[in-house]
This record gives structure tokens, C-alpha cells and sequence, in this order.
């Protein structure tokens, strides 16, 4: 079936006045029923360990400095051993483009992997709606007390999830904010009421983000604000393993007890529990065939299977599959798209990779005087420079400076003190004089080069062009 | 004629997504690029620039890049609200006057 045909199946005349009432209608409150099974198991497992990174991380250390910190006061980002400056931008775009490609790779591959178990909508609903399950109590206890008018116990209720998402929530900010500033000293000011004007806005900014989307928001960041939600099926076709309910099997859908003969009586597997739609964190029902609001977090699939369990029927109703499959078609994983996706993966994964395996914490750049243009000297001709030295390593470097007339023969470089020590992570203005003989000149303006390179490790260097300026010849 | 209402189609959530979330993902773009090529601190000694912490610069440049791209969010969400006596209007409109 074509994707086409996928939704327009929705667009059945009898649904217009649903989908109507549905776009009018206030927003019902959904009420994902818990869910025990493998696919639970494993969000619950992706969920734990990347809400772990999320806290953990700033508080890890590495040599002698937090292991990941976004330093914008200095302009540097510090990962682990790595320090990135902002020349090294190109890095960073390359990680987002590999970022992004990757998304369409595992799209095409696995359908809407990201959303179900990676996505920070996802795993901080997730977490919301633990605690929310440990305050209120489970699916129809939280009903009835959505329904029940308003009293004492309902508030006291209320209250309590509301402190306890909102702590939560400012814990999330705090920890955001300690990816900027470093987190001990921001435990310690926080403590001491001492945050910076800036500070405070984004814990509490962050804060309330995680307390909206999470907690109030939920399902309708993927309906109305992820892009991802909307274009991914650009990446879907026939091969893409998708959350689907198989119809053939299970229809005509009905109650009955276990122990009869349904296929004699005319009935598919469907019991018609509505479970899979209670279980459904988007509040869709997966049997009226692949939906965009989907976010392939197989919750359906855990329920189903219980039930299938109990009723002696084989797993699998709701499974992963794909369209090929549900068909009696045979699927091909390895096909143009995904081949495609993964060819061009690698090439920027490989760019990326040369780009940091050639990078050279070293920087040069070259400054003329702007007083004078040249001075005379005797026969000779002098320029004046100052020399800005990066050193974007984390030790300190001795550096030693050349310079190289191209063409010209006898040019000298003059400075104080050659080599010169660049401490870590610092830059170093170094003025110098570039003398050359007048005779040697052949033209107004000649270009020369720097050199910059580090005494014990003449491998690490950085070159600069610049002008060296004379008499008419 | 209702402004936020464009076609009378679209949920609510989805018209506020279209404007501010949209516009602070592009704007959040925007910062990085324009912040990584350009140093606050140096652009005191260009322009009349006042003297604050690089923290303040950015969140400050953050927001007014957030203003700037949420007014065109909102403009583009304005207008595509049909004419009033277009080709393109819906019929059965329930806004159309």
C-alpha cells in the first residue's frame, strides 16, 4: 500500500465530521495506560541511561576540569580531552549534519526508532508520567479523579504531583545551565543565592520548558511542533520496519471467551480490549492503520501480546512489521535508499573524522602596522607586523617563528625573543620587524609567509600569508 | 476577520508551534552561527556597543534574534490567511465574511 493510500484510507466521508469535531473540539486529556513487556522494558532501559548521561554528566571530571563544558563566557567548548574553539565551527556542523543523517538512515531502517525511545519528549514524558502514576495512582483512579468535584483530598492530590513536577523540573534547568557554567560553583552559588541574572532565567526558562512539554504538553509537541513528526514519512517506504496491527489476522474483530472456536465463528484474533488504545500515549488506535501521530513506541505491541498470552492465541497481533511483510511480499533491507542514506552517512562521517584527526590547536594570523608602510634602513627594506599566536592546545607550547619571502632571497625576521612560549588555550600578540635587501625586491608589493611551529614537534605548524611593501623598484 | 485563525482549520497548539517554536529553533541557529564567526567583546571597539559580560551579550542576542524571527513566523502565519474575495477561498469558510 502506498502512503498515498495509507492516508487516505483516513479520508473516508464517514470520518470528515470526526476529524471536524476533532480539529474544534478541546483537547481530551489522554491517559496512557501502563504497560509491562519488552519494549517497555527496553524504553524503560534507554530512558534510565539517557536521563543518567543528562544529570551525570556535569558532575564528572576530567583532568582537573568538568569532562563536558560549553564554556561561552571563554568561547570554549571542552569535551572530555578536547577543547574546540569557535574556528573550529566547520566541526561542529559536520556533527549536526551526521546528526541529522543519521535520523534518516535509522528512519529508513527502523521507522520512527528516535521517537519511541530517544527523544527527549519521550523519555521526559516518560519519567513525568511515573510520577504521576506514583501520585495519582493508575489509569482509572487518575479518570476518577479528573471526574470527581473538587475537594480537599483532590487538591491535596493535585498539589503534591504539581511540587514534585515542578522540583523535578528545576533540577532539569539546574543541570542544563551547569552544562555553561560549571556545576559545582553553580551548586555552591545557588546555595548561597548568588546566581547571575542570566543564570536564573535559563534554569528557570529550562525549568518551566521541561515542566510544559513534559507534563502538560506531552503528546502535542509531536503533533504540532516536531518537524521530524511531519517529514519523516519522506523517509517511510514498503521496506521501513513499522508498529503495525494485522488486519488479516485479527478482523472481524469481537468479544468471546477463551475457550471457544473463533475462527469457526467467524471472528478474527482481535478481542476488542481497546487495550492497545488505552496503552497509547498519542491516543490513537493502531488498527486503523499507520497514522502520522504514531510515535512507534510499541506500547500496543506489549499489551497485545499479554493479551494474545491469556487468550492462548499466538503473539503478534500488533508487531513490528513492515508493509511488504503485512502483504505476503518478501522485505529487502539492503535497497537503493538505504544504501544511498548510508553512503553518504559515511562520507561525512569520514570528513568529520580527517577534520579532527588533522586538526592543529595552532593558529596564526597576521597583522600589518598600519602607521607605516615600509621603512628604510640603511639598503634595507623593514615591515612591521604583530603576530597573533593561538595556541588551542591544553599544554603549553614553545613555538619558534620564520618567515620566507617568496622569491626573495636574505629575509630576516626580527623579534625579541625567538621561540616564544604560548601558555594553554591562550593567544599571544608578538610584534615583529621583516627586513630584506632593497636589491632583492622585485615589485612594490611582495607576498611573504609566516611560519609558526613548535620546537620539539616541527609537525605542529600554521602558516599565514601577508604583504611585505617597498620602494618602486 | 480573526487574525490567529488563519484557514479555521488549524488547531490552536498548532498555530502558537508555527510561530514560537519554529522561530526559536531558527533562532537558537542563528545565535550559534552568528556568535561563533563574531565575538561580543570585540564589537565594542567597532560600534557604540555597551559594555556587558559575554553571557549577557548572547542570551540578549538570543532573544532579539527570537524577536526578529517570530514577527516573520507571525507575519507568514498572517498572511496565509486567504483574501477575502480570492480564487482561493474556502467556500464553507466558517470565518469568511
Amino acid at each position: 500500500m502506498s502512503k498515498v493510500e495509507q492516508y487516505g484510507r483516513e479520508a473516508a466521508p464517514a470520518r470528515d465530521r470526526e476529524v471536524e469535531e476533532e480539529l474544534y473540539a478541546r483537547r481530551q486529556k489522554i491517559y496512557p495506560r501502563e504497560v509491562h513487556g519488552l519494549f517497555a522494558g527496553l524504553r524503560v532501559t534507554a530512558v534510565a541511561l539517557l536521563l543518567g548521561i543528562f544529570y551525570g554528566l556535569p558532575w564528572i571530571t576530567w583532568s582537573g576540569r568538568q569532562a563536558v563544558l560549553l564554556d561561552l563566557p571563554a568561547r570554549k567548548f571542552y569535551i572530555f580531552g578536547l577543547t574546540l574553539w569557535p574556528q573550529d565551527f566547520l566541526l561542529l556542523a559536520f556533527l549536526l549534519i551526521i546528526a541529522a543523517l543519521s535520523l534518516f538512515f535509522f528512519t529508513a531502517l527502523a521507522g520512527r526508532l528516535w521517537c519511541g525511545y530517544a527523544c527527549p519528549q519521550t523519555v521526559w514524558t516518560e519519567i513525568f508520567l511515573w510520577m504521576e502514576r506514583l501520585i495519582e495512582g493508575d489509569r482509572q483512579k487518575q479518570i476518577k479523579l479528573d471526574k470527581a468535584p473538587r475537594s480537599f483530598r483532590k487538591f491535596r492530590i493535585k498539589a503534591t504531583k504539581h511540587t514534585v513536577w515542578l522540583i523535578f523540573s528545576a533540577f532539569t534547568g539546574f543541570t542544563f545551565v551547569s552544562y555553561f557554567t560549571p556545576a559545582r560553583e553553580l551548586a555552591v552559588r545557588l546555595a548561597e543565592f548568588n546566581l547571575g541574572p542570566w543564570e536564573t532565567f535559563w534554569m528557570i526558562f529550562y525549568g518551566f520548558a521541561t515542566y510544559g512539554n513534559a507534563g502538560w504538553m506531552r503528546e502535542q509537541v509531536c503533533l504540532y511542533m516536531c518537524p521530524y513528526a511531519r517529514f519523516q514519512s519522506a523517509m517511510f517506504d514498503d521496506d521501513t520496519l513499522i508498529v503495525s496491527y494485522d488486519e488479516k489476522r485479527g478482523e472481524p474483530r469481537g468479544p468471546r471467551r477463551p475457550s471457544i472456536d473463533h475462527r469457526a465463528r467467524g471472528l478474527g484474533d482481535c478481542i476488542n480490549c481497546t487495550l492497545c488504545v488505552q496503552v497509547c500515549p498519542t491516543g490513537i488506535d493502531i488498527r486503523d492503520g499507520l497514522q502520522y501521530q504514531c510515535i512507534s513506541c510499541s506500547a500496543c505491541i506489549d499489551a497485545c501480546n499479554d493479551v494474545m498470552d491469556k487468550m492462548g492465541y499466538p503473539r503478534g497481533l500488533i508487531r513490528y512489521t513492515t508493509q511488504n511483510a503485512l502483504q505476503g511480499k518478501s522485505t529487502r533491507v539492503i535497497r537503493p535508499r538505504i544504501i544511498i542514506y548510508g553512503l553518504i552517512l559515511l562520507l561525512f562521517a569520514g570528513m568529520f573524522s580527517w577534520l579532527l584527526a588533522t586538526r592543529v590547536p595552532l593558529q596564526l594570523d597576521v597583522i600589518r602596522d598600519r602607521n607605516q608602510l615600509y621603512r628604510e634602513t640603511g639598503d634595507m627594506i623593514e615591515n612591521v607586523y604583530t603576530l597573533k599566536i593561538l595556541n588551542m592546545d591544553n599544554h603549553p607550547h614553545e613555538y619558534r617563528l620564520f618567515v620566507n619571502g617568496e622569491g626573495i632571497e636574505h629575509m630576516r625576521l626580527i623579534t625579541d625573543r625567538n621561540p616564544i612560549r604560548v601558555s594553554a588555550g591562550a593567544v599571544l600578540d608578538v610584534p615583529v620587524r621583516v627586513r630584506a635587501g632593497e636589491e632583492y625586491l622585485k615589485h612594490r608589493s611582495s607576498r611573504i609567509r609566516f611560519r609558526v611551529s613548535d620546537v620539539t614537534n616541527p609537525d605542529l605548524q600554521a602558516t599565514e600569508k601577508a604583504r611585505f611593501l617597498g620602494p618602486l623598484p | 476577520m480573526q487574525i490567529w485563525d488563519t484557514t479555521g482549520t488549524i488547531p490552536r497548539p498548532q498555530r502558537v508551534a508555527a510561530i514560537l517554536w519554529l522561530s526559536f529553533l531558527m533562532a537558537g541557529i542563528a545565535t550559534g552561527i552568528f556568535f561563533s564567526l563574531i565575538d561580543p567583546m570585540e564589537l565594542k571597539y567597532c560600534v557604540d556597543f555597551p559594555e556587558v559580560n559575554r553571557t549577557a551579550a548572547y542570551s540578549v542576542g538570543f532573544l532579539l534574534f527570537w524577536l526578529l524571527t517570530g514577527t516573520s513566523s507571525m507575519l507568514a502565519v498572517f498572511f496565509t490567511h486567504p483574501c477575502a474575495d480570492g480564487p482561493e477561498a474556502p467556500h464553507d469558510s466558517p470565518d469568511r465574511n
